[in-house]
């Protein structure tokens, strides 16, 4: 063997290597994503503006203007001399902060609703396939059974029926509450917003919890698992300490790509006058109500239905951003 | 494979069964229905309803039986009256109803006054159903009479009239969809890293992100409401055919319920089903492709001097449609069940809106026989995929 001629050179050039942590690395991967990062920064955008809306905002949400109706873009009110940027709806309501509240309720009910599918998923797939044999088997035929049924027209029946009974399911008021402060509604408007979290939700969990089940199948028979048990670790610690960890990364794409789909289910269901009603402001409820008028006003869907879809399309470059960064397979 | 097919078939009626159970009692407990109107008009003084009368009401709308009772004459049409057996009668006395709820008005922990049933005046017995009208059962396609939509008629009637509307729209757009989506993902993965294939993905992943109801009102704008203001050609954007005779520019007169009327009006919901669907499934074709377009068999298909298009239309392409054929035998529900959203801006007369018609007006005979048919659908196009799966790929055992 030949001894490198130039030995300290080498030296030099291994030591300058950055050691980086898997979250450093996940994070270059996913900047390099350029349409993927555009989109979180553009989303952190909406959610900033959403969470501030009462002080970009110049109109209640419901605040009507007698005689101001379909006012155009930038209208000004004159006796306070306050803007209509998006100008005013068919009842004089002030688009734009519409717009805006409709959008802070919207991305909750979405946000909401993935996070309790995605920890409903997690929980129910990691007991899935962690214990197997019976459990498993009644688990996921149940899974496996809702998922045969055809699931907008279900969401449509459930959503009818809860949104016409809305005491039929107590929810407690504190609960309330809390999505009522955070959707700026009372705790009676909050209500709807809740049923509609919940009608998601439930369907929601199913698929994250099949795709749970099986990262978990395959970690289990890793060997960091049974080093582990062989240390004594019980059953919860190895679930919550290595199963979730581990498990997290199809997860997170997961929830991504959750956010969009709910984001759409809600407005759909509200587009279709089965999700949360007019009062309440959503993109969905928003856009159904333009198509009465698009014939007039022809820029008037392109308001609501606008945030939709790049919301939407946001969510999915993200997801899709994300999955790239995480699969260590892949090299960027 | 018999005995999984007969286990997976069994699987199959259970998950019918419980759907139909599960939506009939959610239906059950929703408010409305065709009693909604009846109490304000006996809290008003002008109209003299007597108790008998709406006893009667609720005795048409089988609303006087048990929710057991009134589920087993909906879906299988029993029983109809005491069970006989050698001339003898049994369970003649057994009460299956209530004819004169006792209701009270009782105040609910929110605070409101609700309307309770606390106990009752006159029951059903079964003996005393003998002779009503009833359907045959929702199993044996009887789905029974609307209450709203077509008030008396049966709901088949209705759902009849849908189907062909339904059909013409999704059938065109499933032959359009793998017509123009299974070539765009063969060229897009051939031509890996191509310009066309940057676009295109592009395009595609927008599709997808791409909600149907604002697709669809996006076209109405684009290609109806401004045009026809602009005084140029425009297409038609709502209902199958047109009340009226119209004009087009360029396109001429136009007689309604031609031919000619039909085919513009069904230009605008194909479209948007069919650009929403290519998106999704030429994505798919073009993933399954560049995986198979990788495996060593087409490189040995290459490597003995097959051409470029034997290689691909034989070897790849026919590999890299047996998992689409999992996604193309769910268009079967589609097929009847209807493009709900899509229908519902359209105002297409097929069955997606008149789901939502139903539902929206307490029509619930309507929507349950829709749901009913969709569910069988989708349980049958699960079960004929995991066959058909087997079928193509042979690498596939049954378990």
């Amino acid at each position: 063997m030949t001894v490198p001629a130039h030995m300290d050179n080498l030296k030099a050039e291994a030591v300058t290597i950055e050691e980086r942590s898997p979250f450093q690395v996940v994070m270059m991967r996913f900047i390099k994503h350029r349409l993927a990062m555009a989109s979180l920064i553009f989303m952190i955008l909406i959610f900033s503006i959403t969470i501030m809306a009462p002080y970009i905002t110049s109109f209640k949400v419901d605040e009507l203007n007698v005689n101001d109706y379909f006012r155009p873009f930038g209208y000004v009110d004159e006796p306070t001399g306050r803007v209509h940027y998006f100008g005013t709806d068919n009842i004089g309501r002030d688009y734009f902060s519409r717009i805006i509240y409709a959008g802070r309720i919207s991305l909750t009910v979405a946000l909401l609703s993935v996070l309790i599918s995605e920890t409903v998923g997690i929980v129910v797939g990691a007991i899935s396939g962690f214990y197997g044999g019976w459990v498993d088997s009644i688990l996921m035929r149940f899974v496996e059974f809702m998922l045969t049924i055809p699931t907008l027209p279900l969401l449509l029946i459930i959503s009818s029926m809860l949104l016409r009974n809305e005491d039929l399911i107590p929810i407690p008021e504190g609960v309330l509450q809390v999505v009522g402060n955070i959707m700026l509604l009372s705790p009676k408007d909050a209500r709807s917003a809740v049923l509609i979290v919940m009608v998601l939700a439930g369907f929601g969990w199913l698929s994250s919890a099949q795709l749970m089940r099986g990262t978990v199948l395959s970690l289990r028979e890793q060997t960091f698992v049974e080093a582990s048990r062989s240390l004594g670790a019980t059953d919860v610690w190895i679930i919550f300490k290595h199963m979730i960890p581990n498990a997290m990364a199809p997860i997170i794409v997961d929830a991504s790509l959750g956010l969009a789909g709910f984001v759409v289910a809600e407005a759909a269901l509200a587009f279709l006058g089965f999700g949360i009603q007019d009062p309440i402001p959503t993109w969905g409820n928003m856009l159904s109500a333009t198509q009465t008028y698009m014939f007039d006003k022809p820029w008037l869907p392109l308001v609501p239905g606008l945030p939709i879809f790049i919301c939407s399309l946001a969510f999915n470059y993200i997801g899709d951003g994300l999955r790239d960064a995480l699969d260590p397979r892949l090299k960027l | 494979m018999t005995a999984y097919l007969i286990r997976r078939v069994l699987q199959s009626i259970l998950v019918v069964f419980i759907s139909a159970v599960a939506s009939y009692v959610l239906l059950s407990f929703a408010p409305g229905g065709p009693l909604a109107g009846l109490r304000q008009i006996t809290q008003s003084s002008r109209f003299k309803i007597t108790e008998e009368d709406i006893a009667r009401i609720r005795a048409s709308f089988e609303l006087d039986l048990n929710l057991p009772i009134r589920f087993s004459r909906w879906l299988v049409g029993a029983p109809k009256g005491p069970i006989t057996i050698g001339g003898k009668e049994y369970f003649g006395d057994m009460v299956v109803g209530c004819r004169k709820p006792i209701e009270a008005e009782v105040l609910n922990s929110r605070g409101v006054l609700e309307v309770v049933v606390v106990g009752c005046k006159e029951e059903v017995l079964l003996k005393d159903i003998v002779g009503r009208r009833t359907s045959r059962g929702i199993l044996f396609g009887d789905f029974g009479l609307s209450w709203r939509l077509l008030r008396d008629r049966p709901v088949s009637d209705l759902i009849a009239s849908r189907i062909p509307k339904t059909l013409q729209l999704i059938g065109l757009e499933t032959l359009l969809s793998l017509l123009i989506g299974i070539p765009l993902g063969i060229y897009s993965a051939v031509k890996q890293y191509s310009k066309f294939d940057y676009i295109f993905t592009t395009l595609a992943f927008m599709g997808q992100a791409m909600p149907s109801f604002f697709f669809g009102l996006l076209f109405i704008l684009f290609f109806s409401i401004i045009p026809k203001g602009a005084g140029l050609p425009y297409l038609p954007a709502a209902l199958s055919e047109s009340i009226r005779n119209y004009t087009i520019p360029l396109i001429g007169d136009v007689i309604a319920g031609s031919a000619k009327d039909r085919l513009l009006h069904m230009i605008l919901p194909v479209a948007v089903l069919t650009i929403l669907n290519i998106a999704g499934w030429s994505r798919f074709i073009r993933a399954s492709m560049l995986d198979v377009l990788r495996q060593d068999y087409v490189r040995t298909a290459r490597a003995k001097g097959l051409s470029q298009n034997v290689v691909i239309m034989k070897h790849a392409l026919r590999n890299a449609l047996i998992p689409f054929v999992t996604i193309v035998v769910f268009t079967i529900p589609g097929l009847f069940g209807g493009a709900i959203i899509t229908e519902s801006i359209f105002s297409w007369p097929g069955m997606g809106r008149l789901y939502i018609l139903a539902l929206g007006d307490y029509d619930y005979p309507v929507a349950m026989a829709l749901f009913f048919i969709t569910a069988v659908l989708t349980v049958i196009a699960t079960l004929l995929r995991d066959v058909v799966y087997t079928i193509v790929d042979p690498r596939i055992r049954l378990t």
